[in-house]
C-alpha cells in the first residue's frame, strides 16, 4: 500500500474543537449560545442513532440542543407548525429535519418551509440556488466535509481535474459546485456514463458517492490521485457477520492513490462536525458577526 | 493556403426560434381564452440605449408569441429601495406574469439583490436562487434563458443525450453552470472547464458536444474539436464592428458535425425561451391561484 490514509475521525475532532472554541467566545463576548434543533419523526432505528449522536456532539461543542421527537403518524400540518415555531425561535440558529420522513409526509414541502438561514442541512431550494450561483449559502454537510478534507490534504485545488461519481442532490451535485468554486475542472460521472473507468482515470481528485459497494477499482485510479469515498455500504463479511465498505475497493485503490479516505473513519465523522460548523456559521450570520474562517465553503 | 472547407451543418437558430414561437403562441392563446393573457413587464434603469436592441427583440418575439409586453424605464438615480418597491408592486399585480430586468444597471444597483426581489413565480429570466435551485434539483422550472436555449438547440440534433460526453467551457452562474446541470439531468456526462483548467483542448477534444460561453473571440479552434461533434457557441463579442462568438467559426466548421453561427444561433432561441418561460410562469401562477384561492370543494 502506498496511499496516505486520510484520518477523517481525527480531522473531524479538530473541526469540533474549532467550533467549540468559537462557541465559547460567542458566549463570553456576546452572550450568545448557538442552538441546533433536530426534528425526528417516527422510530427509524438508524435515524434514532444519528439524532442521538448529533445531540450529544452539539452539547459537547457547548451549543444548545433541542430535540423534537414526534410520532410516526404526525400530520403534515403539525410538523409544519413545529418548523414554524423553530423558525421564529431566536434561540434556534439551525434546524434539521431528519430524513427520510414517513411516506405520508411531503419532504420537499417540509424542507422548503425551513427558514433558509436556519437550514443547516443546506437542502432548501434557495440554498441550493445560492450555492449554484456562487452566493453565500448553507452548504450541505457531507460535501462540505469532503471539501475540508481535500483542502487540508492538498492546499489549493485550483486547476485540478476532479471527477465526482454520482449525481445525487445531497452529495454529487453540491460536491461538483464546491469543487468548481475552488477552481477544479469538474466532471460528473454517473450510471449513464460511457466508459466510466477512463473518465475516472483522468482525475487528480475522485469523489465517489454512488452507494455501490467497492465499485471503483484500483485500475480506475490515476497514480497519486486523492480518493474521497463517501459511500457507506453494509455487506456480508466473514463468519456470518456484516461489515462496512465504501464505494471504492480500498485495497486496490490504496495501491495506486496518493491518499484515500477509509470507510468507516473517513468522510463519515466529518458530516456531524460540519453540521456543528454550519450551526455556528448560521448563528454568526443571524447576529451580524464575522463568520469563523475555514468552517464553510 | 486553401480556405478550410465547412463540413459542419450550420444550426439555424432563427428557424428553431420561429418554430418554437408558433407552439408558444398556441399555448398563450389558450391561456388568454381562459382569462390568463400572459403578460411581461420589462424594467430598464438609466441609460437605456445599451439595452434598447434587446428590448426591441423581446418585444417583437412577444408579439409573435401572443404575449403582452410592456416596457418601463426608470431614471438612473432611482434608489435601490424605490426599485425594489417597483418590483414588489409588479409581484403583487395579478395582471403581470413575468418581470424582465434589463442590464446593464447603474453601478449603485446590485443586480443579484434585485433579481432576488422578483417573485420566483414571475422570474421569467430564471435568475432567482429558487429557480436555479430547481434546475439543480432537476425539477420543471423557469430556467435561465440562455442556458435553456443552448440545451434546446442540442435537443434538435440527432444525438442521444443520455450518455453523451459533453464539455462546457465557462462556468458562469447564469450560463455555464446551469447548462451543466440541465445536461446532467438529461443523463449526459458533463465536464465543466474554465480559466483555471489546465488543458481545455484535452477535455473539448474528448466531447461529443462542446458548449462555449466565455466571452473570448477565437477561444475555440478547429483542432480542439472532435470530428463530427456538435459545437454550440454562446459567446457574443464585437470585433472590428462585427459580432462573433467564442469559436473560430471557419476552422471549427471544418471539423465539427454541427455548429451554431453567431449571430443567428443561440441568440434568437434565447428570446423564444423567454416567451416560453412567460407562458410557463402564467400557467404556474394559474395553478397557484387555483390551489390557494379557488378551491370549490362542496
Amino acid at each position: 500500500m502506498t496511499a496516505t490514509v486520510i484520518d477523517g475521525k481525527a480531522f473531524a475532532a479538530t473541526v469540533r474543537e474549532k467550533v467549540a472554541a468559537h462557541v465559547a467566545r460567542l458566549k463570553e463576548e456576546h452572550g450568545i449560545t448557538p442552538g441546533l434543533a433536530v426534528v425526528l419523526v417516527g422510530e427509524d432505528p438508524a435515524s434514532q442513532v444519528y439524532v442521538r449522536s448529533k445531540g450529544k456532539q452539539t452539547v459537547e461543542a457547548g451549543m444548545a440542543s433541542f430535540e423534537h421527537k414526534l410520532a410516526a403518524d404526525t400530520s403534515e400540518e403539525a410538523l409544519l407548525d413545529i418548523v414554524r415555531q423553530l423558525n421564529a425561535d431566536p434561540k434556534v440558529h439551525g434546524i434539521l429535519v431528519q430524513l427520510p420522513l414517513p411516506s405520508h409526509l411531503n419532504s420537499d414541502l417540509i424542507i422548503n418551509s425551513i427558514d433558509p438561514s436556519k437550514d443547516v442541512d443546506g437542502f432548501h431550494i434557495s440554498n441550493v440556488g445560492l450555492l449554484g450561483t456562487g452566493q453565500k449559502s448553507m452548504v450541505p454537510c457531507t460535501p462540505l466535509g469532503c471539501l475540508m478534507l481535500l483542502r487540508d490534504h492538498l492546499g489549493s485545488l485550483a486547476g485540478k481535474n476532479a471527477v465526482v461519481i454520482g449525481r445525487s442532490n445531497i452529495v454529487g451535485k453540491p460536491m461538483a459546485q464546491l469543487l468548481l468554486g475552488d477552481s477544479c475542472t469538474v466532471t460528473i460521472a454517473h450510471s449513464r456514463t460511457k466508459d466510466i473507468e477512463s473518465v475516472v482515470r483522468q482525475a487528480d481528485i475522485v469523489v465517489a458517492a454512488v452507494g455501490r459497494p467497492e465499485m471503483v477499482k484500483g485500475d480506475w485510479i490515476k497514480r497519486g490521485a486523492v480518493v474521497i469515498d463517501v459511500g457507506i455500504n453494509r455487506i456480508d463479511g466473514a463468519e456470518g457477520k456484516t461489515r462496512l465498505v465504501g464505494d471504492c475497493d480500498f485495497e486496490s485503490c490504496a495501491e495506486v492513490a496518493g491518499a484515500i479516505t477509509p470507510v468507516p473513519g473517513g468522510v463519515g465523522p466529518m458530516t456531524i462536525a460540519c453540521l456543528l460548523a454550519n450551526t455556528l456559521t448560521a448563528c454568526c450570520r443571524t447576529n451580524g458577526l464575522p463568520e469563523p474562517e475555514g468552517l464553510t465553503a | 493556403m486553401d480556405q478550410p472547407v465547412s463540413r459542419a451543418a450550420h444550426i439555424d437558430g432563427k428557424a428553431i426560434a420561429a418554430k418554437m414561437l408558433v407552439e408558444i403562441s398556441q399555448e398563450a392563446a389558450e391561456l388568454a381564452d381562459n382569462g390568463w393573457q400572459p403578460r411581461l413587464v420589462s424594467v430598464s434603469v438609466g441609460d437605456t440605449a445599451a439595452a434598447e436592441l434587446y428590448v426591441r427583440n423581446q418585444q417583437r418575439s412577444a408579439q409573435a408569441a401572443g404575449v403582452a409586453f410592456e416596457s418601463r424605464s426608470y431614471p438612473a438615480d432611482i434608489s435601490m429601495e424605490q426599485l425594489v418597491g417597483v418590483l414588489q408592486g409588479l409581484n403583487a399585480d395579478p395582471r403581470v406574469n413575468g418581470i424582465i430586468i434589463q442590464r446593464p444597471l447603474p453601478p449603485h444597483i446590485p443586480v443579484k439583490a434585485l433579481q432576488k426581489a422578483v417573485h420566483p413565480l414571475k422570474d421569467v429570466e430564471g435568475m432567482h436562487p429558487a429557480s436555479i435551485g430547481n434546475i439543480v434539483y432537476n425539477d420543471l422550472a423557469l430556467g435561465p434563458c440562455t442556458a435553456v436555449a443552448a440545451v434546446e438547440i442540442l435537443k434538435t440534433l440527432p444525438l442521444r443525450i443520455e450518455g453523451l460526453d459533453v464539455t462546457v467551457i465557462g462556468h458562469s452562474e447564469i450560463v455555464g453552470k446551469p447548462i451543466a446541470f440541465l445536461l446532467m439531468g438529461l443523463g449526459a456526462t458533463v465536464t465543466v472547464c474554465h480559466h483555471m483548467t489546465r488543458s481545455v483542448a484535452m477535455h473539448s477534444r474528448a466531447a461529443d458536444a462542446v458548449f462555449v460561453a466565455v466571452g473570448k473571440p477565437g477561444l475555440v479552434t478547429g483542432d480542439m474539436i472532435k470530428p463530427g461533434a456538435a459545437l454550440i457557441d454562446i459567446g457574443i463579442n464585437r470585433v472590428d464592428g462585427r459580432t462573433v462568438g467564442d469559436a473560430d467559426f471557419d476552422s471549427c466548421a471544418a471539423v465539427a458535425g454541427w455548429i451554431t453561427p453567431v449571430p443567428g444561433g443561440v441568440g434568437p432561441v434565447t428570446v423564444a425561451i423567454l416567451m416560453k418561460n412567460a407562458v410557463l410562469a402564467t400557467r404556474l401562477q394559474r395553478q397557484h391561484y387555483r390551489e390557494n384561492y379557488a378551491r370549490t370543494e362542496v
